[in-house]
């Protein structure tokens, strides 16, 4: 004899049906608490994955650079440290003076030969100021070799003006950020000045504007010819600042970074490490989000604790007869744990319902929104992994809530209730 | 004959709120087709005696022995599994489902049991309310039936197992002099038809009258066992 046969089973439908209101209402708690599940933690995971999939992106899987330590103990310090002096060095310079890789092209020939090496691309970097007309906007300029930037970054996807081949076929290209771009009052074609914190200026013409969607990058960014930094700097044509290299295997980045670093003698910062302060945000915002949603979910679990225990006192008698009749305390459990979880999971599979309904729905108003990243649309996590977490997680939350009122029905004394009729 | 039901050296507390024997050294013997009441004034213990004796209460010293088997050392399930194929219970209160309709109260404890198929129980269930005229009500709610129909529910209900005895507690308490001496006469005609064997406990004495024995109890102990002629 199946469950769905038993006489367990058919009281506790029997139960739910004679009080259909109440059913309702305790399973569309339920039904609310996995809608919100849905869309709420389906927004925030489904934000965070497009972020680090526009960091990855955006950012080098490895980056190799010359830290420059802006403090070090003085020449001073080191004969004089007995305590008893008090020395005073004014205006030490660091011991690198210059971010220079050196023989950076060297290292780049032997990086890509590395076979967990996808590409690496040479990369200087400086603040600048860019001039058009009267406006004047400070930023970065990232000097790059276009294609080899091409390769790691995908620039190419994320033009949506110019043509960013024209910054090797142009002597003095330039891609500017959209934010800097509309700041500027930049259109392609436009030509401008860009000074150099050495006090050189370059005379260039706007071949593209890029949006990488990181507002903050988009702001502030502009590619230059690698030759045309090196200009910007007065520095030779062996002079580069960074590598950026992409993994073909972007889970090896921790431990290939910690290989470059101690093989060349630069730091090599891998992506986790350089986005680490957002990623602990995410963590932060991650908490948040689901001590909400478990509040949520208590809160529904308390409707299902209430009309059990309704139900329960409502029926003494019969669980009284029942028990006289031979049901034993763990039938008595199972009529009422079976209640709580089928207002669990009629009203879970509800609220999936509900909240992949909410999620297509405001998935498709064209929001605009600016903030740490650009993106028209809202993006969920839409997963079925994602759904399926959110159903045992709610069918837990009215599995527990059921519980003990079932185990209270279960110890229910028969005679008690006899005696007091 | 042997003993169907048989006590030896029963004891019963009660320690809460104050230490009080409810039942002191029953031993008492009950053949196979006895239709028998115990009697006694409000607080003489006879309806503990019952609950005793139809293993709802296990908190009891000595022995109870029920077809040949020791009740006092089988555990809560096995109780209830004792219960279900072996005693049939009418209240004073007829404990039907209300939801449910006649058939399917009279079916539950049988459907419990699950020795037969269901269309079996059905047609077993359909038979007892039969014999109980009460075969046109079987589709309705338990709860639109008279509360002598409800009463003769209850004892189809109890029925529906062929147990070996059917306890009786004030089964005639709610029911008007009518519907109560309908209930004595539906007893009298299953131990003459049948040889079930019924143990009931009233404070009616007319109705004990026409019981086969009364055991009458006194402050928790059998002052007399009388056999009526």
């Amino acid at each position: 004899m199946s469950f769905f046969k038993s006489p367990s089973f058919r009281i506790a439908m029997t139960h739910l049906l004679s009080k259909k209101r109440q059913t309702i209402v305790a399973m569309l708690g339920v039904t609310f608490g996995i809608a919100i599940f849905i869309f709420q933690a389906g927004l925030m995971s489904g934000f965070q994955t497009m972020f680090i999939e526009q960091t990855v992106n955006t950012s080098a899987n490895i980056r190799i650079y010359n830290d420059v330590q802006g403090e070090r103990p003085s020449l001073l310090d080191r004969f004089h440290d007995d305590g008893k002096t008090w020395n005073v060095v004014r205006n030490q310079k660091p011991e690198v003076e210059d971010p220079k890789l050196k023989n950076g092209k060297q290292l780049m020939d032997i990086i890509s030969r590395h076979p967990d090496v996808a590409g690496v691309s040479p990369f200087i970097g400086s603040q600048a100021i860019f001039k058009l007309g009267i406006a004047q906007i400070s930023g970065r300029v990232s000097g790059v070799e276009i294609e080899k930037e091409n390769a790691i970054f995908s620039v190419e996807k994320y033009m949506i003006e110019g043509d960013l081949r024209k910054l090797e076929t142009t002597p003095n290209g330039i891609i500017l950020g959209e934010g800097l771009a509309m700041k500027l009052g930049a259109k392609v074609g436009d030509n401008m000045f860009v000074v150099s914190p050495k006090g050189i200026g370059l005379d260039l013409k706007v071949v593209g504007i890029h949006k990488s969607g990181i507002v903050e990058l988009d702001n502030s960014r502009a590619y230059i010819n690698i030759r045309n930094a090196q200009k910007l700097l007065n520095v030779d044509g062996s002079y580069i600042t960074d590598l950026n290299i992409k993994l073909k295997d972007i889970n090896k980045a921790k431990p290939l970074s910690v290989y470059f670093q101690e093989k060349f003698g630069y730091t090599a910062q891998d992506w986790e490490s350089a986005n680490a302060n957002i990623f602990s945000v995410f963590k932060i915002q991650n908490m948040v989000t689901y001590l909400i949603i478990a509040s949520i979910l208590i809160v529904s679990g308390f409707g299902i604790f209430n009309i059990l225990m309704m139900i329960i006192y409502e029926k003494l008698p019969d669980i009284a007869i029942l028990k006289a009749t031979g049901f034993k305390d763990k039938d008595i459990r199972t009529i009422f744990l079976t209640e709580s979880l089928v207002i669990g999971i009629l009203g879970g599979l509800l609220g999936l319902a509900v909240g992949y309904a909410l999620q297509q729905i405001v998935g498709h108003i064209k929001m605009d929104v600016r903030g740490f990243v650009a993106m028209e649309y809202l993006q969920f996590n839409s997963s079925p992994a994602f759904f399926v977490f959110a159903y045992m997680f709610g069918l837990l939350a009215t599995a527990l809530a059921g519980y003990i009122p079932a185990r209270k029905a279960s110890k229910v004394d028969a005679i008690d209730i006899i005696r007091s009729k | 004959m042997s003993a169907i039901l048989e006590t030896k050296n029963l004891d019963k507390f009660f320690r809460d709120p104050v230490d009080f024997q409810a039942l002191k050294k029953v031993n008492i013997a009950v053949e196979r087709g006895e239709f028998i009441s115990i009697v006694g004034s409000s607080g003489s213990g006879k309806s503990t005696l019952l609950y005793v004796l139809s293993t709802l209460d296990t908190d009891y010293e000595g022995h109870i022995y029920l077809a040949g088997e020791d009740l006092s050392v089988k555990t809560k399930n096995e109780l209830a599994e004792i219960r279900n194929e072996k005693i049939g219970f009418v209240f004073q209160f007829h404990y039907l489902l209300p939801e449910f309709t006649v058939l399917d109260n009279v079916m539950l404890p049988a459907l419990k049991l699950g020795k037969y198929s269901d269309a079996e129980i059905r047609k077993r269930a359909l038979e007892k309310l039969g014999m109980l005229g009460l075969v046109d009500q079987a589709d309705k709610k338990a709860s639109r039936l008279s509360g002598g129909q409800q009463q003769r529910v209850a004892i189809a209900r109890a029925l529906i197992n062929d147990p070996d005895i059917i306890f009786g507690d004030e089964p005639t308490g709610n029911l008007d002099s009518k519907n109560a001496q309908l209930v004595f006469d539906i007893f009298r005609e299953l131990k003459e038809k049948y040889n079930q064997t019924i143990m009931v406990v009233t404070h009616d004495m007319n109705l004990a009258a026409q019981t086969d024995r009364t055991i009458r109890l006194h402050d928790g102990e059998v002052v007399a066992s009388e056999l009526i002629v």
